[in-house]
């Protein structure tokens, strides 16, 4: 069973400059993958996502980049939404990002925990699958 | 000259006398009267310090060309080259031209102030700010390089900065290796910073 969850603050704009800060970046001309290691930084407008090394796929023709891997302990966080994973793969084309492995998500002091979380940034909706487990913090009165 | 009665052979015989000396005259001024030919000015000599040359045993536009072991073609072109006094194997080179083009096609163009080729290590140093430009549409500039001469191996010593088709990318270090047979690895390493505009397609 999945819960919908409203990314509200996602509105996001997938065309922005994507800047990444890695340790060491390695492209290998064969597989066509560049792939950033060393506590990986990824920031495009105000989406930020932290990940322990990220492989970027080329899409073979025009060199755009069709998806972004990243693994080792995944942070995410959009405004006041932040997230945590041990992997995830983003399509900036398409604007999706889907979060794996032990998901906690927190939006202002409300926590959702899963197994994989679907997060669609253009029109900032997601999905949270497999074991859903909430806390909702009732009012302090 | 026996005497004539009438003008008319007196003329003729006159003209006779005064006609060849004009020739002559007309004659004489082509040789002995023309300007001075001064041969020296027509071939300029180049005032270049013969001594000097002859000592220091300097080529002006070598260029050095073969095939790394891995099949991609590399030349080194220089515009003077001197052998280094101190190593045999060096020759320092000035405004230093070296191109790579690697089996897959891929031409990489690389050229710096000055250099050091080393060929019984086939090692080219290149320094004094050098600009790398790959027909992929990317120019990387990085202050000093070694390539090697007998394969496909670049790396350079300090920060790199590299632009190219909608990403610009600033590196503490650079290294092109081969990996596989034909394809290549190319290694940022000491921090990346890198800014990619997606393509609006």
């Amino acid at each position: 069973q999945g819960a919908q969850v409203a990314f509200g603050g996602l509105k996001h704009d997938s065309s922005l400059p994507v800047e990444i800060a890695a340790d060491q970046l390695k492209i290998d001309q064969n597989t066509g993958l560049a792939t950033f290691t060393g506590n990986v930084l990824i920031g495009q407008g105000t989406l930020r996502l932290g990940a322990g090394s990220v492989v970027v796929e080329y899409t073979t023709q025009g060199g755009d980049v069709q998806n972004m891997r990243a693994s080792g302990g995944v942070t995410f966080s959009n405004g006041a939404e932040a997230a945590e994973a041990q992997s995830a793969v983003y399509a900036p084309g398409s604007g999706q990002m889907v979060l794996s492995g032990e998901v906690v998500l927190t939006q202002g002091n409300n926590a959702l925990a899963g197994e994989r979380l679907v997060i669609n940034l253009s029109d900032g909706t997601g999905t949270m699958e497999g074991r859903v487990r909430t806390i909702f913090q009732t009012g302090n009165n | 000259m026996s005497a004539y009665d009438n003008p008319y052979s007196r003329f003729v015989a006159w003209s006779k006398i005064v006609l060849p000396l004009l020739a002559l005259g007309l004659l004489s001024t082509m040789f002995l009267i023309s300007r001075g030919f001064d041969a020296s000015g027509v071939m300029p000599f180049a005032e270049v310090d013969v001594k000097e040359l002859a000592r220091e045993q300097r080529i002006s536009a070598p260029n050095y060309s073969g095939v790394t072991s891995d099949g991609s073609a590399i030349s080194v072109a220089a515009s003077t080259a001197r052998p280094d006094q101190t190593d045999r194997d060096t020759v320092n080179a000035t405004d230093l031209r070296a191109e790579v083009e690697t089996l897959s096609g891929m031409v990489i163009e690389l050229s710096s102030s000055s250099g050091q080729i080393n060929t019984r290590q086939s090692r080219a140093v290149l320094d004094g700010g050098v600009t790398v430009m790959t027909s992929s549409g990317y120019r990387i500039t990085t202050d000093k390089i070694t390539t090697s001469l007998s394969e496909t191996k670049l790396a350079t010593e300090g920060p790199v900065e590299a632009t190219g088709p909608g990403a610009k990318l600033s590196a503490g270090r650079m290294e092109l290796t081969q990996s596989g047979e034909a394809g290549y690895q190319l290694i940022f390493q000491n921090g990346v910073q890198m800014v990619y505009t997606p393509q609006v397609n």
